[in-house]
C-alpha cells in the first residue's frame, strides 16, 4: 500500500513537473529584441580563436596536398594511380559522388520540406543544412571530374553543336546525371542565396570596411519594402515546392547509373527509392554533426540550436532509418531469394568474405544502432550523442557504398577476374574533398549569417502564449 | 506644389498599423505610402493593398520553355548528329521523360531566381531611402505629402506612437 501510494505520488509529481514546462526553453517563446539577435549573430561571425586559425590551417594544407596536388599527379601519370583496374573501373570516386550527393540531400529536404509543413523547428538551421547541400554538391562534381581523367574533355558532354560530329547521348544515364546534378547544383545554391539576402543586407548595416562592401555587393540593394518581400516569398515557397522532386530524382537518377546495368547487386528496381532514403539517412547524420559543432565551436549558437531541435531531428533521423531499413531489406531480400548464381555468390561473398567486416558495420551502424538509440528522448536531447550515432550512420553510408560501386564490381559472373579492390591515390583524393568540405563550411561560418535571423524573428512574432483557464498553451499564428 | 517623403519610424506592427490607417483618413493614398521592414508582414495587417508580383507567371514561363528545350534536345537534336545503336530507337520517349523533367525543373528554378530580380529591380546600388533600424525589428513608414502639409503629418505620427518622424533622404547603403 505504502510503495502503492509512493508511486502514485511520485507519478503525480511527474505529472505537475510535465505541466510546469517552461516554455522559454523553446526558441519560438524565448524571443530577444532583433537589435539583440542580429549583434549575437554578427559576433558569432567575428569572434574566432586561435584553434580556428589552426584547424584552418591544417585544413588548407591537406586541400593543397591531398586534392590539388594528388590530383594534378593523377592527370599528369594516369588513373591507373587511383587504383582502378580491372575488373572494378568505377572505384572510390563515384563512392565519394555518391556519398557527397547523399550528404546533400538533407539540406534541401529540411529546408524545403519542412518549410512546406510549415514545422517551425526548422528555422534556425536551415542555412546550415543548405549550406551542406551546396558544399556535398561541390565535393560530388569534384568526384566526378577526378573519376572522368581528362578533365579538359568534359565540355564534351554538353549539348553544344561541334565539330566532332559527336553529339551527347541522351540515352545514357550518365548523361542524366548531368542534367540532373547540375540542375540540383543551380537549384540549391540559388535556394541558399535567396533567404540568405535579407540577413546579407543586415549584416551589411553593421558591417565596416571590405565586410561591408561585401554584403553591400552580396545584399543587392535589399531593403525590405513590401514588394521586396513579396517577391522574396513568392519564389521561396516556388522552389521550395520545386526542388522536392528535383531532389528526388538527382538521387534516383544516380541509382540508375547503377541498376541499368544487368550485374548482380545493382539491377534491382527498388534501387531509386533505397538511394534517396539512404542519401537523406547520411544527410541527417550529417546535419546533427554540423549542428552540434556550430552549437560548441560558435558564440551564442546555444540560443539558437537548442535541445528542442536536436529532439526533432532525432526523431527526423529515426523515421528515416525505418524507411531506410525497410527499402534495404526488400532489396536484399528479393536477391537473395532471385536463386541467381552469380548473386548468391555477391551475398555469400559480402556476408563471409574479406569484406564482411564492412557490410556488417554498415548493418550494424544503419539498421542496429539508430533504432535503438533514437527511440530515448534522452539520446535524442544529447546533442554529442545525436552527433556521434551521425557520425556512424555515415560510416555506415560510406561503407554501403564503397560495396555497392567497386566490391560489387569485383565479385561479378566472371570469378577468374576477382580480386580484391585496393585504392590508392583515391585515399588521398577522398581526405582532400572532405577536407575541402569543412574548410569551405569553416570560411563561409565567418563570412555569411549561418542562422537566418529574419526568420527566427518572423517565428517568434508567430508565436505567443495564451492563457486558457490557469495554463498557458503554446499558440501559433498565422502571419501569411 | 513642392512634394516632402517623410519617415516615421514604429516599435511595432500596431502603431504602424494604425498610422497607416490615420494617412489614409488624412487623405494619404496608399501608391504614395511604402513600409519597410525585417521581417516579411502580411499586407491585410497592415491594411495595405495586395502586393504585385510577376514572379509566378515568370516561374510557369520558365517551365514551359524549359520543356520546350528539353523537347529540342530529346527529339530534334539527335536528328542533328544521329547515333545509331543496333535495335535501339534514334528518340525514345522513356529517357526522353527525364532529361525533358530536369530542363523544365532547372528553367522554371532559373526564371524564379531571375523574376525576384527583375521584380525587385536587384541589384540596385544607387542612394536609396532607409533607415538601419529596420533590420533590428524596426517599421518605417514613407509617405509623400505636400511639403506645406509636413507639421500637420509629423505631429499625428508622434501622436500615434512614433519614434521618430523625420524627411527621408535618399543614402548610399
Amino acid at each position: 500500500m505504502t510503495a502503492s501510494s509512493k508511486y502514485l505520488s511520485g507519478a503525480h509529481e511527474a505529472h505537475d513537473a510535465h505541466h510546469e514546462e517552461d516554455p522559454k526553453q523553446y526558441l519560438m517563446y524565448d524571443p530577444k529584441p532583433r537589435g539583440e539577435m542580429n549583434a549575437m549573430v554578427m559576433e558569432s561571425m567575428h569572434t574566432t580563436s586561435w584553434k580556428f586559425w589552426v584547424v584552418l590551417g591544417v585544413l588548407s594544407f591537406l586541400v593543397v596536398t591531398c586534392f590539388f596536388f594528388a590530383w594534378g599527379y593523377m592527370i599528369d601519370e594516369g588513373l591507373y594511380v587511383g587504383g582502378v583496374m580491372r575488373p572494378a573501373y568505377w572505384g572510390v570516386f563515384l563512392v565519394n559522388t555518391v556519398f557527397w550527393i547523399g550528404i546533400s540531400h538533407a539540406g534541401t529536404f529540411i529546408s524545403a520540406i519542412l518549410r512546406v509543413f510549415k514545422a517551425e523547428f526548422r528555422r534556425p538551421f536551415t542555412r546550415a543544412a543548405e549550406l551542406m547541400t551546396t558544399f556535398g554538391l561541390i565535393q560530388a562534381g569534384a568526384s566526378i571530374f577526378m573519376h572522368m581523367g581528362r578533365v579538359w574533355l568534359s565540355y564534351w558532354m554538353f549539348p553544344i553543336p561541334n565539330a566532332r560530329q559527336l553529339w551527347p547521348n541522351f540515352h545514357s544515364p550518365l548523361m542524366w546525371d548531368l542534367l540532373a546534378i547540375s540542375t540540383y547544383v543551380l537549384g540549391s545554391t540559388m535556394y541558399l542565396f535567396l533567404p540568405l539576402i535579407p540577413d546579407l543586407a543586415m549584416a551589411r548595416d553593421r558591417s565596416t570596411g571590405w565586410r561591408k562592401t561585401f554584403y553591400k555587393i552580396l545584399a543587392l540593394g535589399f531593403r525590405g519594402t513590401e514588394g521586396e518581400w513579396r517577391h522574396l516569398t513568392v519564389a521561396m515557397n516556388f522552389f521550395a515546392f520545386a526542388i522536392i522532386p528535383v531532389m528526388f530524382s538527382v538521387h534516383t537518377i544516380v541509382s540508375w547509373d547503377f541498376a541499368m546495368a544487368m550485374r548482380p547487386g545493382w539491377s534491382s528496381s527498388v534501387f531509386g527509392p533505397y538511394f534517396v532514403l539512404g542519401a537523406l539517412h547520411s544527410g541527417m547524420g550529417a546535419v546533427a554533426m554540423v549542428l552540434f559543432v556550430m552549437r560548441a565551436t560558435m558564440k551564442h549558437m546555444d540560443y539558437f540550436i537548442r535541445k528542442e531541435h536536436f529532439d526533432a531531428l532525432g526523431k527526423l533521423m529515426l523515421m528515416v532509418t525505418f524507411a531506410y531499413t525497410y527499402f534495404f531489406f526488400n532489396d536484399y531480400i528479393v536477391q537473395w531469394y532471385g536463386g541467381d548464381k552469380a548473386t548468391d555468390n555477391l551475398l555469400h561473398w559480402l556476408e563471409e568474405g574479406p569484406m564482411a567486416w564492412m557490410f556488417l558495420q554498415f548493418v550494424f551502424f544503419n539498421i542496429v544502432i539508430p533504432p535503438l538509440l533514437l527511440w530515448s528522448k534522452k539520446v535524442r536531447e544529447t546533442p554529442w550523442l545525436l552527433a556521434l550515432i551521425g557520425l556512424m550512420i555515415n560510416v555506415g553510408m560510406y561503407w554501403e557504398r564503397y560495396l555497392i560501386i567497386p566490391v560489387m564490381l569485383t565479385i561479378n559472373r566472371m570469378p577468374f577476374t576477382w580480386k580484391l579492390f585496393q585504392p590508392r591515390l583515391e585515399i588521398f583524393l577522398t581526405i582532400g574533398t572532405f577536407s575541402m568540405f569543412l574548410l569551405f563550411y569553416m570560411i563561409v561560418s565567418r563570412l555569411i549569417p549561418l542562422i537566418p535571423v529574419w526568420e527566427v524573428q518572423e517565428g517568434q512574432m508567430t508565436h505567443s502564449l495564451r492563457k486558457v483557464g490557469k495554463a498557458k498553451l503554446p499558440t501559433i499564428s498565422e502571419f501569411e | 506644389m513642392s512634394e516632402a517623403t517623410l519617415l516615421a519610424i514604429f516599435e511595432d506592427l500596431d502603431p504602424a498599423a494604425n498610422a497607416i490607417d490615420t494617412l489614409h483618413e488624412m487623405g494619404v493614398g496608399d501608391e504614395n505610402i511604402n513600409v519597410i521592414s525585417g521581417v516579411p508582414v502580411a499586407h491585410k495587417i497592415l491594411g495595405r493593398p495586395h502586393p504585385w508580383t510577376n514572379v509566378s507567371k515568370l516561374s510557369m514561363g520558365g517551365a514551359v520553355a524549359g520543356f520546350a528545350f528539353g523537347i529540342f534536345l530529346n527529339f530534334g537534336t539527335p536528328h542533328l548528329y544521329g547515333i545509331q545503336v543496333g535495335g535501339q530507337y534514334v528518340t525514345p520517349i522513356p529517357p526522353g521523360a527525364i532529361v525533358t523533367f530536369e530542363m523544365t525543373m532547372l528553367f522554371a528554378l532559373l526564371a524564379t531566381f531571375l523574376g525576384v530580380f527583375l521584380d525587385s529591380y536587384f541589384p540596385n546600388y544607387r542612394p536609396l531611402e532607409y533607415v538601419d533600424e529596420v533590420s533590428d525589428g524596426k517599421i518605417a513608414v514613407f509617405f509623400r505629402v505636400a511639403e506645406d502639409d509636413a507639421k500637420k503629418f509629423t505631429d499625428a505620427m508622434n501622436t500615434l506612437g512614433a519614434e521618430s518622424v523625420k524627411p527621408a533622404e535618399a543614402r548610399q547603403l
